[in-house]
């Protein structure tokens, strides 16, 4: 079960658009959608369903902003209101679903559940996008696993010593005890490790911003989960004894990452994960660089998360153990849960 | 004698109403519950159709005499209006008899 009447990332606008005039068919808390360019040029997303004989609209192309079947040629508008279809007469035909969408931070957002009560009041803020002292890369993969397994592995970082021993994992994560708090509806996990010895992503970055890759550093990492799937990571290192997190840009390279998770299925999401930074943030090439590194450690939590799920899903009576390393999630599950128990007992399913 | 001519008499009280089919004079009963379509494909006529939901226009048929009850969503208010065809899957009669060109 998902949390519907929120706002989820379905995908890049450069995702869209590199299709050209071909709509993109996306699954999103199980619902079946075709996302295309309107006439006003806006995003609209529609039920991906033909009202016709059922065909996905999504095999079809964007015409003058109606989304023609790629079976028949009716046409769909972003209301989901047939336009109009060769040799017929379009007014009885029945509507299919439109979505609510919002085009913002780069991102097309889109809102699966209850219509009526989408609200574009309740789309996240984020400072470091559409910032010009931040500089953002990211990616997408599609993982096939449950998004809560996906929460879990952002909200508990000593996975980093093991699955990214090459990249971004050391011991000092696992000798560093964590501390999780719940603020309202944001579930906050932090680990501060001091004098330690930077691992190499986090050399290169330092490099980068022309601190010497050597040095001792306080390091950490503060992951913040906020509902319904939204994981922001402070992450960085700083020169040892100058502060850490709150040390001064010079003495420091720092960023976010930004996880947003959409569910796809009950054993599959969508991931847009990415790096925002405070340094250098004109350097392109540093930007492809940091998501090239990013995107193969992201690859190894995918690999891990979609061969767990393989395994629960072959046992799903077997019960999992939940650690103190894994408080970040099982609080970041209570508010799913919460949210949707409210969702649910008003009224609102889709 | 009865001179009363049933085209433009309203219709029964219980809904029902009869269709002469023009060519042959052939006069039929249709029920309350009953559409014209399913009253002619009972007394053998293959009378065409496909969505039978008043949205494809595949059963439009032209009325000779009588008045449309339109239930449809394919004619325009405007055609709807004029009454001089109806279509034969969901529409009904105000008048106890609809003459009809089949």
């Amino acid at each position: 079960m998902f949390i519907k009447n929120t706002w989820y990332v379905a995908c890049t606008l450069t995702e869209l658009e590199a299709l050209g005039d071909k709509p993109l068919g996306r699954t999103i808390c199980n619902e079946k959608m075709a996302f295309f360019k309107g006439p006003d040029g806006q995003v609209a997303a529609v039920e991906d369903f033909c009202p016709h004989r059922g065909a996905p609209l999504s095999l079809g192309k964007v015409c003058k902003g109606h989304l023609q079947c790629g079976y028949h040629g009716l046409e769909m508008g972003v209301d989901g209101k047939t336009v109009q279809m060769p040799g017929q007469r379009v007014r009885g035909f029945p509507a299919i679903k439109s979505y609510a969408v919002v085009e913002r931070y780069g991102f097309v957002w889109v809102w699966p559940g209850d219509q009526a009560k989408a609200d574009v009041a309740q789309m996240p803020v984020f400072e470091f996008f559409d910032n010009p002292a931040w500089a953002y890369g990211g990616g997408l993969y599609h993982v096939q696993a449950d998004y809560r397994l996906m929460i879990d592995n952002l909200m508990d970082l000593t996975h980093e010593t093991y699955v990214h021993a090459n990249s971004i994992g050391q011991p000092e994560i696992d000798e560093t005890p964590c501390t999780t708090t719940v603020e309202g509806d944001q579930v906050i996990l932090q680990r501060h490790m001091e004098g330690i010895q930077a691992p190499p992503f986090w050399q290169m970055a330092m490099s980068a911003n022309g601190l010497d890759p050597q040095a001792k550093v306080d390091r950490w990492q503060i992951c913040r989960f906020t509902p319904p799937s939204h994981i922001m990571i402070d992450v960085g290192v700083a020169l040892a004894g100058k502060g850490g997190f709150d040390a001064a840009p010079e003495h420091k390279a720092y960023s976010v990452v930004v996880d947003f998770i959409t569910p796809e299925t009950e054993s599959s999401h969508w991931y847009h994960w990415g790096m925002a930074r405070q340094f250098k943030p004109d350097d392109a090439a540093l930007t492809d660089k940091i998501r090239a590194g990013q995107g193969g450690i992201f690859n190894e939590d995918m690999e891990m998360l979609q061969l767990q799920q393989a395994n629960i899903s072959k046992w799903p009576d077997r019960k999992l153990l939940m650690l103190n390393i894994d408080s970040g999630g099982v609080q970041s599950r209570r508010i799913i849960d919460r949210w949707l128990a409210l969702e649910n007992t008003t009224g609102v399913t889709a | 004698m009865n001179t009363t001519d049933l085209t433009q008499t309203p219709i029964a009280a219980d809904g029902s109403f009869e269709i002469q089919l023009q060519k042959s004079g052939q006069i039929l009963q249709v029920g309350k519950e009953q559409s014209i379509l399913k009253a002619l494909q009972d007394a053998g006529h293959d009378a065409p159709f496909s969505c039978a939901e008043g949205i494809c226009g595949t059963c439009l048929t032209s009325v000779v005499a009588g008045k449309p009850d339109h239930w449809d969503s394919y004619l325009t208010p405007e055609e709807q209006e004029k009454g001089d065809c109806i279509m034969l899957c969901c529409s009904r009669s105000q008048t106890a008899r609809l003459v009809l060109d089949l």
